[in-house]
């Protein structure tokens, strides 16, 4: 009898942890949003909207609250009057088209006066412990004005122009974990709904869309009165949240190594799982073969202008056309076939196909991967902490172990140094600077892994394999950061960037991008090296609609319409 | 002023980092500040006060010299982030041995690094002063008799029994003033915006308001 698993080891971090595939992850079963709009199905959250308190101008506020078996979450939206000059994106913004927190229960009055003194103001505003995030969303112009004269003059929108886009309002920034006074994750982390991460975020841009959904009727109706025509609710269901991230989340993904290895692990864990399956039932092929055809619709209406993404998304099409042509030709059931489609990938598609790949393997498979979602979070808070008595040999081999690619290069030749990230004291953005053209040396964060390992390596050159590396760093305290990182890579093998994170080409957007497909965004397209738009839950089932039939696979659009 | 755990680490970190220390220790500096908001001891007021009193100082007449009877400094007074980064990394070495070390300043930031040894012995640590002395399980920590800005030696040793332990804090209270003195210090970690790292720095590229 032939049993029906094999055990396939996980990819290498020498594998995954390359920058350039790190920047062509595509979502999957394990993305928050979707681990979210399960849940919520799962437990029959409900849903309502106390508070509408919007006039014709489109000023006022919202109160949306979602309610879980053990609490009730409420979205407190703040509408706007922007003037079009006021319209930024970027961080040093200050005024937006909406303003929001997630509040932690049902708000009462005051709580309404008190973050409608503070929630507008985002980061120059308090918020309290009763605050899970805060948020802001500036509008896409053109699709607005399109869809509020549409409705108002009693025509639905048109499909094109709403594909184009894919948005009605975009967020530029969904603050959590503490930022601004709001509550901090630690004390949120234990309840079983917040345990995964981001979920708080999450299920704010979740409200947030039904919130403009709400929003572009209500403006359609002051404008149109009695012949407005009502949002068709299959058009709506095509319109995501947009996002426009920029380098504030790059720092993040190396400063939380233990965390970031934890997404990574639990995927890969995933992709191995599958691929061990010896065969896979009719049913599993189908339900594959169906996931494909529909991801490939998602891929249709995925444009950029960025000649990077442009070119990735050619490869991107090319690599479809050819999974397509294997699948086939293959059964899909017999002899390891997902083990075998991967190989295959491995050899004949680019990385944003090979991604691909990994994650639609996933799909058939719940009960194998959705319990891995748990295993996301990062609750080892002792991992910080350095272990004094390990021998200098033993910490030599654990920085050769993730960087010893590194150790050879020279770090003193500009295009390995070009670039340092620093914070501007200008409402402290993050950036990203020409080291050797702008005076920004000293501010520099640490944010180059690989060029601090190689210089602890070669700080540690003279010391003998046995000694602690607690002497080492009593008259080294500059290596602590590193030391404590290559301890970390005992328990997090897949949190460090096998790349050099300052060198003259490195591309930012692909740090945005692993964190961002981890979110399970979809529809990347970056404006420039340095920031990217996304499209979050298009597709998605609204909260009226949410069932556990629809609660997954919305992030692929449906074969029928 | 009522603010968050992370901002106390975040805030912590970057107040460290400008006051000169490396990354790595104002990691741990801002962990240890945190551990003892958390605890209900004011880490703020301490780093703050630590970090005026060193600023311009060469960080290394501060660190300590161990020899057979203590720790103790080239300079008049020990840094108690540097000691007690040590001396998290020799936790496991207090099984065998007490540490002793002083002058130190601000030497409740000594706590955190003592409740680290604690959950790598998993026992209790006791450090004592001349006028008191604290016990901590790692999580919690109890006092018995003030601290101080500076105390002239301490002793760190396994076991002990914990007492009354201070409250468990989900939020800092630190004083204006404190808070003022670390984004102070924060703010020489942020580099000054110019017109071109506002336009390059962040990347401005495609129109970003469509």
């Amino acid at each position: 009898m032939t049993p029906d698993v094999t055990h396939i080891p996980r990819r290498p971090p020498e594998t995954v942890m390359r920058l350039k595939r790190l920047g062509s992850l595509h979502q999957c079963r394990l993305s928050f949003m979707r681990v979210l709009t399960r849940r919520m199905s799962r437990e029959h959250w409900r849903f309502s909207r106390p508070v509408f308190d919007i006039d014709a101008q489109g000023v006022g506020h919202a109160v949306y609250t979602a309610t879980g078996p053990a609490r009730s979450y409420s979205l407190v939206a703040f509408a706007h009057d922007l003037p079009p000059e006021k319209r930024s994106d970027r961080v040093i913004a200050d005024a937006w088209d909406a303003t929001f927190a997630l509040f932690d229960g049902i708000p009462g009055p005051e709580d309404i006066e008190r973050l409608s003194r503070n929630v507008p103001l985002q980061e120059a505003g308090r918020v309290d412990e009763t605050e899970l995030s805060l948020s802001r969303a500036n509008r896409s112009v053109r699709l607005w004005a399109h869809v509020v004269d549409a409705l108002a003059s009693g025509r639905q929108p048109d499909p094109g122009q709403i594909d184009a886009v894919g948005y009605l309002m975009r967020t530029t920034a969904v603050y959590g974990s503490g930022k601004f006074g709001a509550a901090d994750r630690e004390t949120i982390a234990d309840r079983p709904e917040l345990h995964v991460p981001f979920q708080a975020e999450m299920l704010s841009v979740y409200l947030t869309r039904t919130f403009v959904r709400d929003l572009v009727q209500h403006m359609a109706r002051a404008a149109g009165g009695n012949s407005a025509a009502d949002l068709d609710p299959a058009i709506a269901r095509r319109l995501g949240i947009g996002n426009s991230t920029g380098l504030g989340m790059a720092p993040f993904i190396v400063n939380h190594p233990v965390l970031f290895n934890n997404w990574i692990v639990a995927r890969e864990e995933a992709i191995s799982r599958v691929r061990g399956l010896t065969k896979a039932s009719a049913e599993e092929a189908r339900a594959f073969r169906g996931i494909l055809s529909r991801s490939g619709r998602s891929i249709d209406r995925w444009t950029s202008e960025h000649p990077i993404q442009m070119r990735k998304l050619a490869d991107l099409r090319r690599d479809l056309a050819a999974i397509n042509d294997y699948v086939a030709r293959d059964d899909m059931q017999s002899g390891r076939s997902w083990d075998r489609l991967c190989n295959w990938s491995m050899a004949a598609l680019s990385e944003e196909g090979q991604e691909l790949i990994a994650s639609l393997i996933l799909e058939p498979y719940p009960d194998l991967v959705d319990g891995l979602a748990d295993c996301m979070a990062d609750s080892n808070a002792d991992a910080f902490r350095i272990d004094g008595r390990m021998p200098v040999g033993t910490v030599r081999a654990l920085i050769a172990e993730s960087f010893g690619w590194a150790l050879k290069r020279d770090w003193e030749a500009t295009e390995n140094c070009a670039r340092a990230w620093y914070v501007s004291e200008e409402k402290l953005e993050p950036r990203l600077g020409a080291r050797f053209e702008e005076p920004i040396a000293e501010y520099e964060q640490p944010l180059a892994p690989a060029r601090d390992a190689a210089a602890a390596h070669a700080g540690l050159a003279d010391w003998q394999d046995d000694q602690p590396v607690a002497a080492f760093l009593l008259r080294h305290p500059e290596h602590r950061h590193t030391i404590r990182r290559a301890q970390m890579s005992r328990i997090a093998p897949y949190g460090e960037i096998r790349d050099n994170t300052i060198g003259k080409n490195v591309l930012p957007i692909d740090m945005l991008r692993a964190k961002l497909s981890f979110f399970g965004a979809t529809h990347f397209d970056p404006r420039s090296d340095r920031w990217v738009r996304i499209c979050m839950y298009a597709g998605a089932p609204y909260p009226e609609e949410l069932t556990e039939a629809n609660a997954d696979l919305w992030v692929y659009p449906d074969e029928a319409k | 002023m009522n603010v968050s755990l992370n901002e106390v680490e975040a805030t912590a970190k970057r107040a460290t980092r400008g006051a000169g220390y490396q990354w790595g220790l104002a990691e741990e500096a801002a962990k240890a500040v945190r551990w003892l908001c958390a605890n209900d001891i004011d880490g703020c007021g301490a780093l703050a006060g630590l970090i005026e009193r060193f600023d311009g100082v060469d960080l290394a007449e501060r660190v300590p010299l161990p020899d057979d009877t203590g720790w103790y400094g080239k300079g008049s007074v020990l840094c108690p982030l540097i000691a007690g980064a040590a001396l998290s990394d020799c936790a496991l070495d207090l099984a065998d041995r007490d540490i002793r070390m002083g002058p130190v300043a601000a030497p409740c930031l000594l706590f955190p690094f003592a409740a680290h040894a604690a959950r790598q012995l998993r026992n209790t640590v006791t450090v004592s002063w001349p006028a008191g002395a604290a016990v901590t399980d790692g999580d919690r920590i109890s006092l018995t008799g003030p601290i101080g800005t500076r105390v002239d030696f301490i002793t760190v040793c396994r076991g002990g029994l914990l007492g009354a332990p201070n409250r468990q804090m989900s939020r800092a209270m630190p004083e204006q003033g404190v808070w003022e003195t670390l984004n102070r210090f924060a703010h020489r970690t942020y580099a000054p915006a110019t017109a071109e790292s506002r336009l390059l720095g962040a990347g401005a590229g495609l129109t970003d308001t469509d």
